[in-house]
Parts: structure tokens; sequence; C-alpha cells
């Protein structure tokens, strides 16, 4: 049942980033929806799922962007294992915690696929992609991330977070 | 009671003097009446008003709020159908298009817009088993958009002019030079290697030059936007104006096959002069 709700999200995370992730955006910076949902699944319900989550949206990513499948899957999976590495290390998940972890994972995530994607960039052209829209989308990723996280945990206590607080 | 009868019918037997006495006393109490009547009508007004304004506008609230959904359901299947005018029109356009243009090609919606990162790219509703293939060109009837990069059973990946992942050959049309067009990180579209004797001016048309073999020749790519040469460059560079805006894409067509410019069965040459 968890599989296929996860399953599912991945799916819907996957076309609404296709379909709506243009109407989002601001300043032509549009985020970066299903890194969202990997670190959010990481942050809430701990690396294994974060991991799952993520190669499964990284994967249907792949396969509906132009570059080589498997970039997106692996750097989505490894954003969420390192999501729930994070609230499992730090002794108290507060929203800041949350913003600063997803605004480290959108930028290394984003350098990553920069690099994959266009690898004869030359350092002016680089210098402009990181100003003009990692760093922006780096933090409109990472304000979404709190604001979905603080609405997830008005309705939702997962279990890993709870054993982490007892456990600290 | 006989002179009653006797009455009677002479009021009958003499009608015009008869009409006259009764006008005499008619009208007198007409006047009585009116006044009565006047006010029972205007009373029957006032109640009939109170009881269509208040009493009988118990259900109004009810049947307003059905009307506004009503009319909230009408002006967005309005919408829808406007949008669907717009959708049919510019199909219809490109339909018309295809009809026109001297190679196969397959028409294509479009799905969605940068599913991932960096790249510029579009995903269209036909895919392998609609005959799609990769490297295939992709247009609209206003000129080049991009070409497949990825294809799916039922979708396909089309990367645009405007990521820098993609370069055509192209030919500045009136001076008929050939050079690259690629995109750029910025997303714009730039033309390199312009030969530096080169007589292109701002403005120039620029087209597919057909050497590349996903497009044939003579496609509208766009306009000269500026022409740059630094002194250490050999060649001549500059940014295009493309013809297709890409971020307002509803359809395209996918190049499957075309007549290439020079046939490629060209007669047997003819046998050398006998000397």
């Amino acid at each position: 049942m968890t599989i296929a709700v996860y399953f599912l999200i991945s799916v819907g995370m996957v076309i609404i980033q296709g379909t709506l992730g243009t109407h989002l955006a601001i300043k032509g910076v549009s985020p970066d929806l299903c890194l969202i949902l990997a670190c959010l699944v990481g942050f809430l319900a701990g690396e294994y799922k974060g991991l799952a989550v993520g190669m499964t949206v990284g994967l249907f990513q792949d396969l509906l962007s132009p570059g080589g499948i498997g970039v997106n899957m692996v750097l989505k999976g490894l954003a969420g294992v390192l999501a729930g590495v994070i609230t499992h290390t730090i002794s108290t998940v507060t929203g800041t915690a949350i913003l600063l972890g997803m605004w480290i994972l959108s930028i290394g995530c984003g350098l990553a696929s920069l690099v994959i994607a266009i690898p004869n960039l030359d350092m002016t052209a680089f210098l402009h992609a990181v100003t003009a829209s990692l760093l922006p989308k780096s933090v409109y990723n990472s304000l979404l991330g709190l604001g979905g996280y603080w609405i997830i945990r008005r309705f939702y206590q997962p279990e890993s977070m709870l054993e982490s607080l007892y456990r600290h | 009671m006989f002179i009653l009868i006797l009455f009677l019918g002479l009021l009958f037997l003499l009608p015009n003097r008869s009409q006259e006495a009764f006008r005499l006393i008619g009208d007198p109490v007409a006047g009585i009446l009116e006044f009565p009547l006047k006010l029972t009508y205007s009373l029957k007004e006032t109640l009939v008003g109170g009881w269509e304004s208040y009493v009988a506008l118990q259900h109004t609230e009810e049947t307003n709020r059905t009307l506004t959904l009503e009319v909230a359901r009408l002006q967005g299947e309005i919408n829808a159908l406007k949008e669907q005018i717009i959708i049919t029109e510019d199909l219809e356009r490109l339909l018309a298009y295809q009809k026109t243009v001297p190679m196969k090609t397959v028409p294509a919606r479009i799905l969605g817009r940068n599913v991932s990162n960096w790249y510029r790219a579009i995903v269209i509703d036909k895919g392998q088993q609609d005959g799609i293939a990769p490297e295939m060109g992709v247009i609209t009837e206003a000129g080049v958009v991009g070409r497949i990069i990825r294809v799916n059973p039922r979708t396909s990946v089309v990367l645009l002019l405007s990521d820098p992942n993609v370069a055509i050959t192209g030919m500045v049309q009136k001076s008929r030079d050939e050079g690259i067009i690629q995109g750029t990180p910025q997303g714009g579209v730039h033309m390199k290697y312009l030969p530096p004797l080169s007589s292109v001016q701002t403005g120039d048309s620029v087209v597919t030059s057909g050497l590349t073999g996903d497009f044939p020749r003579g496609l509208q790519i766009g306009y000269i936007q500026n022409i740059t040469k630094a002194d250490t460059d050999l060649f001549q560079s500059g940014d295009i104006i493309p013809k297709v805006d890409f971020a307002k894409l509803e359809g395209v067509l996918v190049i499957t096959s075309f007549q290439e410019s020079i046939p490629v069965n060209l007669p047997a040459p003819l046998p050398p002069p006998a000397s």
C-alpha cells in the first residue's frame, strides 16, 4: 500500500513538473518539484524511502528529458538518502534545518546536473548559470520544501521522526 | 308589477334615452366606486408585491446559489471552448502548412516542457509507434523548433533549438553564407563560423542549409540580431532572433522524411564525346 502511494505520488509529481512547472516559474526560475519530493520523503520518512522515491521520480524524469537515463535517478536518489541522513544526524529537526538542508542538496544536485547537461560550459557561462538560475532555483526549492514540510507535519507525524526524537 | 315590466320594456325599447339617464345616474356612482377600487387595487398590489418580494423569495437564495454555480460552470465551459477554438485554429494552421510542405511530417501536440533541469526541451504526444525516431527534425509553420532526442513508445522528447546541446547547419538567405546554429546557455540562439568576409547584415533571414540529414534546405530559422567579430577570431558570429516562440508552442510537425534538395538518383552521366 505504502509503495503504491509513493509510486503514485512520484508519477504525479513528474507530471506536475512537466505540465505546471513552467507556470510556477518566477522570473524564469522554476522549482525542481521532483527534488523537493525526494528530499521531503527523506526528511519525513527516512533515508531508505527517500532513496526509493528519489530514484523512482528521477527515473521518470529521465524518461521525459533529453539527458541520459540514470542521471536524475542517481542524483534524486542521493538527495533522498542525504535528506534522511540529515534528519537522523541532527538533534532537533527544525524549520531552519530543513531549509538549509534542502538548500544545500538543491545546490549540489543542480551543480551536478549542470555539469552533466552542458559539459563544455566556459567560466562566464557557468557563473551566469549559477547566479542567474542555480542559486535562485535552490532558494525557491528550499522555500517550497519548507512549506511542504510544515503542511505535511500539521497532518502527519511520521514514525521515523518520532523515533529520532526519542533517540535523542 | 305591470308598471315595473312596462318600465323595463321601455328601457329596452328606448335604449339611447335610457343610456343617457343611466349615465346621469352612473357617473357620480362611478366616482364613488373609483376610490375604493383604486385603494383595493393598490392594496392588492402591495400585498402581492410584498408576497413576491419577501414571502415568495424564501427560495431565492437557493436559486441564486444554483444560478451562480451554473454561471460559473458555463463560464468555465466558455473558457474551455475558447481554448479549444484557439488550439483547433493552431492545429488547423499547422495541418494546412503540413499539406504545403514537400516532406512527410507527423503532427504532434505538446504534453510537457522542461521536465528536467538545464535542458530546454518539450515532450510531444507521438513516439516510436507513430514512426518517430531520434534525430528527426521538428518544425512549425513559423520555422525550426528543434530535434528529437529521445523516443518512447508513445511520447518523444524534443530538444529545442535554444538548448546548447543542439546544433544545426544554417545559411544566411541573402548572402548564402553557411554556419552552425546553436543554442546558448542563456536560452538564445547563436550562429557561428560565418566566413570572415561575409556580407551578412543585421536583419538578414537565416534558413536551414540542408547539409544535415534532419532538415531540408530552406526552412526558416530566424533573423540575424547582431554580428560580431573580434580581431583574434577567424570567423564572424552573430545572435539570431528565432522565428518560433518556443514558450508558446502548442503543436509541432515532426519531419519523418523529405526529398533531398539534390536528387539522390541522378541520371547516369553522359559518355565522353568521341575525340
